[in-house]
């Protein structure tokens, strides 16, 4: 399905993919994911910062409240691709599991965009935690972008007032 | 797209094969037919439905084609059809907690 397969599947145990369609435009869908502002919407009220160039550093939180993670931007190719790694920091626990990959796609399909979010180079046994979070956020962003609201599921911007 | 979701989880073998996916992602063809008492064949055609409802996602690696769970469309299913619902019976018995908690 995807012309290029970037990552090598060394072991499919760590890794793990995340796919949804979402009726907008690539470059719409682009601007969600890497917008602060638009991006707490969606990810728990969690903002992330960066000047998204290629080999550049990025760190998501609430700034002065919460650090949920932080990396480099592998590769940045606007409005198709983004690679990022990815430090998870939002708990001791996690803080431990070391750096993993996440790789963000988006293919325009008709009308719609097919984004994958692919989060691989987990550790056999990694902390589900790091990846768990992935449904809620994507579903989250479908509804922003094709609906303009916020979801209002518990959890849903658990750190939206933590500023 | 979320008629195909309930349809793809109306069958028992179909849950049983993304509960297999929950435990242990990635897995080939081979090792999915290993855990059930099914043809081949069988387990192919299950997978394709889950695949065209978008539960089931596909990697090439080499030859081997890894099967991976995609969680995304039970949680907007979840978010559209069962939090709704679910919550307007947990808010009620939240409330009813913590009354009878503040009369002790």
């Amino acid at each position: 399905m995807n012309e290029r397969e970037p990552w090598e599947v060394v072991d499919g145990r760590a890794m793990a993919v995340f796919e949804i369609y979402i009726k907008t435009t690539p470059e719409k869908l682009w601007e969600a994911i890497t917008d602060p502002e638009l991006r707490s919407k969606y990810s728990f009220g969690v903002r992330v910062e960066s000047d998204w160039a290629p080999g550049s550093a990025y760190s998501s939180g609430v700034p002065g409240a919460v650090e949920i993670a932080a990396g480099e931007n592998l590769e940045v190719d606007p409005p198709r691709r983004l690679v990022q790694t990815f430090q998870a920091l939002w708990s001791e626990g996690v803080k431990g599991e070391g750096t993993s990959r996440v790789t963000w796609e988006i293919e325009p399909v008709g009308t719609s965009c097919r984004l994958a979010v692919t989060h691989d180079q987990l550790h056999e046994g990694a902390n589900s935690e790091l990846f768990g979070g992935w449904p809620m956020i994507l579903s989250g962003l479908k509804t922003l972008l094709e609906t303009g609201e916020l979801l209002d599921t518990p959890g849903s911007l658990r750190y939206s007032n933590a500023s | 797209m979320d008629d195909d979701v309930f349809k793809a989880l109306a069958d028992p073998t179909r849950r049983q094969l993304l509960d297999a996916l929950h435990e242990s992602n990635g897995q080939t063809l081979s090792e999915l037919e290993a855990r059930f008492e099914m043809s081949r064949f069988g387990v192919m055609k299950h997978l394709k439905v889950l695949e065209g409802a978008g539960l089931v996602v596909t990697k090439k690696r080499g030859r081997e084609k890894l099967h991976f769970l995609n969680p995304v469309p039970i949680r907007t299913i979840y978010e559209r059809w069962v939090s709704k619902y679910a919550e307007s019976w947990a808010a009620p018995l939240n409330q009813l907690k913590q009354d009878l908690e503040k009369e002790e």
